[in-house]
This record gives C-alpha cells, structure tokens and sequence, in this order.
C-alpha cells in the first residue's frame, strides 16, 4: 500500500515536472507570430519578402518606429482611438452601473421580461445593424465624426448584465441600513455599491477600452481619411497605393498593443476575481 | 464520453457548496421586501433604454424592412417584397458557399477553442510555477487589434514567407493555406484562435481556481483518477462557464469580420467569405443595401436560433447549484 | 479708472482683431479636396499643390482630404449618401463611367472661358469623359508598361527586352529567369491583364460598354495569362488579400524577387525608391493584335453637390495647371497629362533607367484608352479576389471568368 502510494506520487511528480518544462516550448512558439511582428518592423521594407527569409533582421532599423509614425498620421490614429475608447468606457461605466443597479435591486413590474429583451440584445451582431447605423448617421450630418464613433456604439447591454450580477452579491443589509437613514437610490449606488464593486467596474472598464480600441468595422465604414481613424483603421492604411509598407505596418501593430498592455498592467488584479462572475450568464 | 446522466449523478454525491455564486440571484431577491418603484427605476433605466432603442433596436428593425427594398443608396428604395431573400437562396451563385463557410468557420473554431482553452486552462492550472505568467502570455493577443495579428498572420502564410520555408526546412510539404481555396478558411481559423482563445483561457481558469479543494480530495480519497476527476468532477462544476464561453465564442465566431477582411478579404474567390464580410461586400463596396440587409437577417436568424438551441439543450449539462 | 480704460481699449483691440479676421475669413472659400494617397509624402505633394491654389486665388483655400486607393472608391458613394461629397472629386478614368455621376460637367465653363484642353494628351481627356461630357481636368496619365530588373538580365545574359519585342521574347525571358523561389514575371489584375487581352486582340466590353468577359477572345486570353502561373510556372501564385495584386508584384519586384512586372509609369518614382537595383522600362510584347496597351490617369473635378463650384472651377485649374504639372512631373509624382510637362518627368523620376524615353514613346504610339463598364470598380475588385483562384489551379479559368461575369452583372 505505501510503496504503491509512492510510486504513484513520483509518477505524480514525474508528470507534474513534465508539463511544467513542457509548456515553455508552447508557450515560445505561442509567441512567435509576436517576434515575426517585431523582426520584420525592425527590417527594410525590402528584406520582408526577401527569400530566404531572415530570422532577424540584417540591420536593426529602430527608426522604423519613427518613420511608421511620420508615414501616416499615426499619432493622430492613436489619439483618435484613446479618445473613442475612452469616452465609450465611461459612458459604458455609468449606463451600465445605473442599469445594473436597478435591475439588481429596484422592484418594478415588468422587470424580469426587460431583462430577457436587454439579454436578447446580447445577441444582435454589430454587422446586422452597421447599414441602418450608417444611414442614421448620414442623416444626422455626423459621418466622419467623434460622436458618430463614440455614441451608437455606448450602450452594449453587457456592461448592465455584468454588474446586476454583481449587485446581487452584494448583501441587502448594507443597504437597508443606509436607506432607513433616508439615503436616495442615487446615494446608495454611488456610496455603497460602486465602491464594493472595484472589480467588476475594473473588469468591464478594461474589457471595454480593449474592445473598442480593437474595433475596425464601425470605424471602416463610419470614417473616411486619416482625420478620424482609429488604430486598426490606420493599421490597413499602409496597404495604401504607393505598396504595403510591411515594416511599418508591423511597427504600427507593435505600438498598438501598448495601451492594452498598460492597462492589463494596472488593471490585472480585477481581471482574473472579476471574470468568474460572468460565468453565471443564464444562471438565472 | 460520460453520458449526462452519470455526469448528474456523479455531482450529486459532491458536498454541497456554493461555487458559482453570482449565478444565482434568487435567494437575495427573495429575501427583500418588493418595492414597487416604478419612477426611480425609469430614472435609472432611461439612459440605457434610449441607447438600446436608438442604436440597436431601431436599426435592427430598419435592417428588416431595408432587406424588402432595393435600395442602392443614391436614388430611392422600392418595396421588393422578399425578392432579395429568393435571390439569395436561388440565383445568387456564391450564397450558400458563403453561409457554408460560416458554419465550418463558426463550428471548427468553436469546438477548437473550448478545448484548447479548456486543456490549457487545466494544464496551466496544474503549474507549480508561473501560473499568472503563461496566463498572460497566451492573454498577450487579446491586446493586439485583430486586424493587425491577422496582417501578422497574412506575412506568415504568404507565399514566399515564413510558413513556406519551414516547410521547405523540414521537407514536409505544407500546402499555402492563403492561396487554396480549399484551406484558406483554415488560415483565418489560426489567425482567430491566436487571437482570442485567450478570453476563454482566463474565463475557465477562474472557474477552475474556484473549485474548492475539498471536491477534489474527497473524490481522490474515493479512488478516481485524474482523467476521471477531470470529466466527472472539474467539468460539471465549471460547466456554467463553460457554457457562457460557449455562447460567447458561437455568436462571435458566426459574426467573424476583421480577421476576413484583413487576411484573406473573402478569397481566393469566396473560399473564405462569410456572411459577416459578405453584408459589407455588399452594403458597402457593391452598395446593395436591400441585398446585404437580407444576408445580415439570415445571419441574425441563425444566432437566434443556435443560441435558442444552446439555452434549450444547456439544461442538460449545465450545473449551477451543486 | 485709467486701468479700467485701459482694460476696455485692450478688449476693443481684441474684438477688432477677431473681427478684421472674421472678415477675412468670411471673404475666403474653403473648398474641400479628396484624394487618394498611399503616404505622407503623397500628403505633402499634394497639399504642396493645394497650397498653389490659394497662392493664385488668396479667397480660395483648398482642404485636402485622403483616403487610401482602395478605401476612395468605396468611400465615394458613402459620402454622396451622406450628403458630404468634397467640393472637388479626384477621379481615376478607369472609373469614370461609375462615378461621373457624381459630378458636374464641365463642358459649358471649358468654353465660356476658351480653357485650352488641347494642351493635355487627347486620350487621357477622353478618359476622363462620360457620353461626350468631360467630368474631370487630368493631372496625369500613361500606358501600362514592362518594368524590367536590369541587373538581373544582364547578371542572367538574357536579351532586354526591346521594343518589338514578342510574347515568345518574353515567356522564353521569363523562363531564363525563373529559379529558386524567384519568379520571371507575376501576374497582376485586372489592369495588366485586360492590357494583355486587348495586345491579344480581345475585346473586355461589349458594344453596349457592359463588361463581356466570357467571350471566346476573352477565355482563351485568360487561359494564357493563367498559364503563366500554372504551367508555365513563371509568375508565383498570390493570395487574395488586402493589398491589391498589382501593389504586390510591386513589393515583390522592387524586393528582387520578380525579375519583370507590368503597371503604370506612375510607379516608377516609387520603384526607383525602394529598388536596389537599376531598373529599366520596355512596352508590352508583341502579341496576335500587335504590342498594344492601354492608358489610363487622373484628374480632378467638381461634385454636384458643391456649393461653390466658381471657385472649384477656378481650383481645379490651378491642381491640374502648368506649376502643379510641372511639380508633380519633376518630383516623379505624375507622368504629365500637358504633354508639355513631360519632359520633367523624363529628366527626373526616369533618370538612369534604361530604355525609359524609348518605351513610353512607343507604347503611347500603342495605346488605347482604357475604356471600361459603369461597374468597373466591382469589376475590378472582382478580378481580385476571384483571379487567385485561377492562378492556385483550384479552378479552371473560363470557369472564373463565368462567376465574375455573373457576379458583376448580378
């Protein structure tokens, strides 16, 4: 019996050291096209198709980054996506905080069948709505606009989901006491239930900014010219008349993934406590 | 494998406990006093409901009545009646390879993403060291706009390029996947598991991490396995995650739009067109508004119905109070 | 009290500063511009020669605005749905027929103001016509030629190609140079091809100017164009993406991988950029119906929907006029459509290359307007993502030719 219990553990252990020497080969070439990306932005535009290729590049080229930047209005592009990104991430925070709230905890009749449409709203893809969306937006005067990027696409019902989820942890009892000292709905969600739900605000924040930030097809049909490009936008710019310009296109991906890495970085805490709660999704 | 039955069963015998607690809403309901607060609700309702109506609702319902007409967007419409939907089904030469490609793209990168989530959740779960490290690492994509990883992608498997020299190394003859017509699809499938599996990665690995130990040892003291402790015990109690990823990973996985448009732009031909890249071929290269209208409610339709279907058979496997 | 005064004559100063520029500003035109472009030194180039527009006419300001090539033109019926079409439209001949419509003519105004459009080359002016009506004034234009590596043929001891040079000149050519993952030649569409249909005596239109391209011309030029990447083995087969084929012939060439690729002399400043090696530039080969080509080129014109289409009018004078030809001529940006401007491009953007003077001469004597369908853009983008298929051999290419025309005639 013990000798076998041993046996079995170092079989255990055997295996245990095995995945764990085994994962870092998966994980390098997990990361290669992340290498190609940065080899061929540090290339000549000439020596990305020359064949043999070359792992590296003959001469480093930093200026790249420079030139990629200088090529197209890149600093524009990046500004223009900080700025749409943002603006939604906050409208979302607030939309989504007061509906979340209310679903989670004001009674009203009529409640459970509205949540049922906000969830069914989960399901309608962007790339059904982007024809009338466009039109809207051209009768309005607001093609090529910031307002044309930021507001249509402020109202995912996710963000209401995500917090009403939780809001319904978070228990009653705080806010019974807070409201027999009269405190107004208003009050109780900005003093009490905002501040115990970091995370989820956290994780829908960084969620948010990631997925707009990364949006192309709103932006592809909403925008025209480098004015109000975004980054992916700008990204398929280089493929421009004069020849793709691969180099500086890979240098263009390589900056934007920077503020999303930014964010990860200040945000990761929230990410991991705050991804479980979505899985009660039609928990109900 | 396991019959759902046995699966039922075999969580019954689980001690109780609560793990996925957000999942379940109804006993704090239950607990508060109705409050029938109609006014305040509005209040707090209202700037999400004119959103909701004025950006989705609306132009969803728009999107109806525009595939009715013929609109070409300079001139004005005409009422058509459904002739854009029997174009589409009868005399539209690419149509049905285009919603064929959309079910092979939405149910390959569907099945391969829940499981090589699923696999390396589990096997990252089982580290000793750099748990947190190799999460980010395979989260890293997320952060790139797909459009930009799928040009990474396209410079690998353009012809001349890294994927063809390797096989050219290795001597193993790997056909380009950009320019057959038969694997092309197969590109942007790579390019989108690269991509984005690492959503799913983090959502099972919470779930996995909530998991308490005491499951896990109960079941080992009763002598099962790890293969057995895998299906019988981690999966039913990740499964509402599980099936969140899933519904997740199928609607988007139906819409698939930016890794087409960069990667391939629908070709070579149509080999790698999907109903996403087709309702903007249409609306917004061709300007066939009625047209590309009719093809985005056939993608609509088809959510619908599969996430009906995902509700519908989730009874069966989806375990949230244990 | 002095304070107060003197606070009150300072703010009179401030307002009528604001209002002396307020009137300035009202007496100024702002005229919008759109353009594609490929880069910010496109951008400078031609916000260079917006800059010539004011210079002339201080109360017209003209405001560029860019897409990229293949964004302009879905981009274009965007704008006009949305009621913002620019005041002045850049309009490539080739599309013409599709997008004229968005557009003045400006018949009546070339004579009222006895403009002189005989000082630019007839066929690009006749490009830029829709029924008998011109649309836009042309800045440049040229027939597709044969850019060639000349280190490569000579390091390969294969003939230059010359002019009178034959098809058989060219797939022998083409062969010689093919070895080791390089290619003699590639296979771009729809431009380059429709030249080779048409050197082959094929017609791409039928005569009620729609596209026709399964006639048994058409096919059996198309059959040849694709063995060229299929049995003849000479051109390398390339995916459909979103850089069109011509753009990637074009990295490939001036990355030394292809030794010889037809486009448009516009290129060749672009080429001569990036290409380490000396380049040299021959008309097409010779073929059944002789070694002809086709032209094509740009200009600019005003939208209907402008509100101030005098000074549009005025404007696209000047963009299309003697200073602007000969900036973009000598910069290499545009082969001049005032035939009088072309020696600039000669002397700069074809300085060193061989064989340059002698090609363009002899393929202008060739060239055919390049002609094509109201739908040419969905034609063209058809070609695209359908051709690939072709070249891979997945499917026959009469059979291709069958889906495009299907498709685009849908």
């Amino acid at each position: 019996m013990t000798s076998e219990v041993i046996g079995r553990s170092a079989a255990r252990r055997v295996w245990q050291v095995l995945l764990q020497v085994g994962i870092v080969p998966l994980a390098l070439l997990f990361l290669f096209p992340f290498f190609w990306m940065l080899s061929n932005a540090l290339r000549s535009d000439a020596e990305v198709f020359a064949s043999p290729p070359r792992l590296l590049p003959h001469v480093f080229l930093w200026g790249n980054f420079v030139q990629a930047w200088r090529y197209l209005p890149f600093g524009r592009f990046f500004f223009n996506s900080f700025v749409v990104a943002t603006a939604i991430t906050a409208i979302v925070l607030v939309v989504s905080s007061l509906a979340g709230y209310a679903f989670a905890r004001i009674r009203f009749r009529g409640r459970g069948s509205l949540f049922v449409v906000y969830l069914a709203t989960l399901m309608v893809p962007q790339s059904v709505i982007v024809i009338p969306l466009f039109l809207m937006m051209s009768w309005l005067g607001w093609v090529n606009t910031y307002q044309a990027l930021i507001i249509p696409m402020a109202f995912s019902s996710f963000g209401t989901f995500l917090l009403r989820q939780f809001f319904l942890g978070i228990p009653p009892e705080l806010e019974e006491a807070a409201m027999l000292e009269g405190a107004s709905r208003l009050r109780i969600l900005l003093s009490i239930f905002l501040p115990l739900s970091t995370s989820a605000l956290g994780l829908l924040a960084q969620f948010t900014f990631i997925a707009q930030w990364n949006s192309f097809l709103w932006p592809l049909i909403v925008v025209q010219g480098p004015e109000h490009a975004t980054i992916p936008l700008g990204l398929t710019l280089f493929q421009g008349q004069q020849g793709t310009q691969w180099n500086y296109m890979m240098a263009g991906a390589a900056i934007s993934m920077v503020p999303g890495l930014l964010l990860t970085g200040l945000l990761h805490r929230y990410i991991f406590k705050g991804i479980a709660i979505g899985s009660g999704f039609g928990g109900r | 494998m396991v019959p759902a039955g046995r699966v039922v069963r075999a969580d019954r015998a689980v001690p109780a406990g609560r793990v996925v607690r957000s999942g379940r809403p109804d006993a704090t309901r239950r607990r508060r006093r109705p409050r029938g607060d109609l006014g305040t609700a509005i209040c707090f309702l209202l700037p999400s409901l004119c959103g909701l109506l004025a950006f989705l609702i609306l132009p969803l319902l728009a999107s109806l009545l525009l595939s009715f007409s013929n609109w070409q967007i300079i001139g004005s419409p005409s009422f058509v009646g459904f002739s854009n939907y029997v174009t589409l089904f009868t005399r539209d030469p690419v149509f049905w390879e285009v919603f064929g490609n959309t079910l092979l793209y939405t149910a390959e990168y569907l099945v391969l993403n829940i499981v090589i989530s699923v696999t390396m959740a589990v096997w990252i779960g089982s580290l000793s060291w750099g748990r947190r490290l190799f999460r980010v690492i395979f989260f890293l994509p997320v952060f790139t706009p797909l459009v930009g990883s799928a040009l990474v992608w396209l410079l690998i498997f353009m012809p001349g390029g890294m994927l063809e020299n390797v096989s050219a190394m290795l001597r193993v003859p790997i056909p380009n996947l950009v320019t057959n017509s038969h694997l092309a699809i197969q590109a942007v499938i790579i390019a989108s598991l690269w991509s984005h599996f690492g959503y799913n990665l983090l959502l099972f690995s919470a779930a996995l991490e909530s998991i308490e130990g005491s499951y896990l040892d109960a079941a080992a003291v009763d002598g099962a396995n790890g293969w057995q402790r895998f299906w019988r015990i981690r999966l039913p109690l990740i499964s509402p995650a599980l099936f969140f990823g899933t519904v997740l990973t199928a609607i988007s996985g139906l819409q698939v739009f930016d890794q087409v448009y960069a990667l391939t732009r629908g070709g070579p031909g149509s080999a790698s067109s999907t109903l996403g890249y087709a309702i903007y071929t249409q609306g917004f290269v061709s300007y066939r508004l009625g047209n590309a209208s009719a093809i985005a409610w056939v993608l609509f339709l088809i959510i619908m119905l599969l996430t009906a279907l995902q509700l519908r058979l989730q009874r069966r496997w989806v375990h949230y109070d244990l | 009290m002095t304070k107060t005064l003197r606070l009150l004559s300072a703010m009179l100063l401030v307002a009528g500063s604001f209002l002396a520029h307020g009137a300035a500003c009202a007496e100024q035109v702002k005229l919008t511009w759109f353009m594609w472009s490929g880069s910010t030194a496109d951008v400078e180039a031609w916000q260079h020669v917006a800059s010539l527009v004011t210079e002339k006419y201080p109360d017209i300001a003209v405001e560029f605005q860019t897409a990229s090539w293949m964004d302009y033109w879905t981009k274009l019926p965007a704008l006009a749905a949305a009621g913002q079409l620019p005041d002045i439209i850049s309009l490539q001949s080739m599309r013409a027929p599709g997008f004229a419509d968005l557009m003045l003519p400006l018949d009546a105004r070339i004579k009222a103001d006895n403009f002189d459009i005989r000082a630019f080359d007839p066929s690009i002016i006749q490009g830029l016509q829709k029924n008998g009506h011109q649309f836009a004034l042309p800045y440049d234009f040229g027939p597709w030629v044969m850019f060639y590596n000349y280190d490569w043929f000579t390091k390969a001891g294969v003939a230059l190609p010359r002019p009178g040079w034959t098809a058989d000149d060219f797939v022998r050519a083409a062969k010689a140079l093919t070895h080791d993952g390089k290619f003699g030649t590639a296979v771009p569409v729809p431009d380059a091809f429709m030249a080779f249909a048409t050197s082959s005596g094929a017609h791409f239109l039928n005569d009620q100017g729609q596209p026709d391209l399964t006639n048994p011309g058409m096919k059996a030029a198309f059959a040849n164009y694709v063995a060229l990447a299929t049995t003849e083995k000479v051109a390398p087969v390339y995916p459909s993406s979103g850089t069109i084929s011509s753009l990637i012939a074009n990295g490939r060439f001036t990355a030394g991988d292809i030794a010889m690729y037809v486009d448009g002399p516009w290129q060749l400043l672009n080429i001569r950029k990036k290409a380490s090696f000396k380049v040299g530039v021959a008309p097409l080969p010779v073929r059944q119906a002789g070694s002809i080509t086709l032209s094509a080129g740009s200009g600019f014109g005003i939208a209907i929907t402008s509100r101030h289409p005098e000074q549009a009018w005025k404007a696209i004078q000047v963009l299309t006029g003697p200073d602007a030809e000969r900036f973009l001529a000598s910069a290499g940006r545009a082969f001049a459509a005032r035939t009088a401007y072309q020696v600039y491009w000669y002397d700069t953007a074809a300085k060193d290359v061989e064989g340059a003077h002698e090609a363009l001469s002899a393929a202008l004597k060739n060239a055919r307007p390049y002609v094509t369908s109201p739908n040419w853009n969905t034609v063209a983008s058809l070609f695209e993502q359908y051709a690939p298929v072709a070249f891979a051999g997945s499917q026959p290419p009469d059979k291709l030719l069958e889906t495009i025309q299907s498709l685009a005639t849908q």
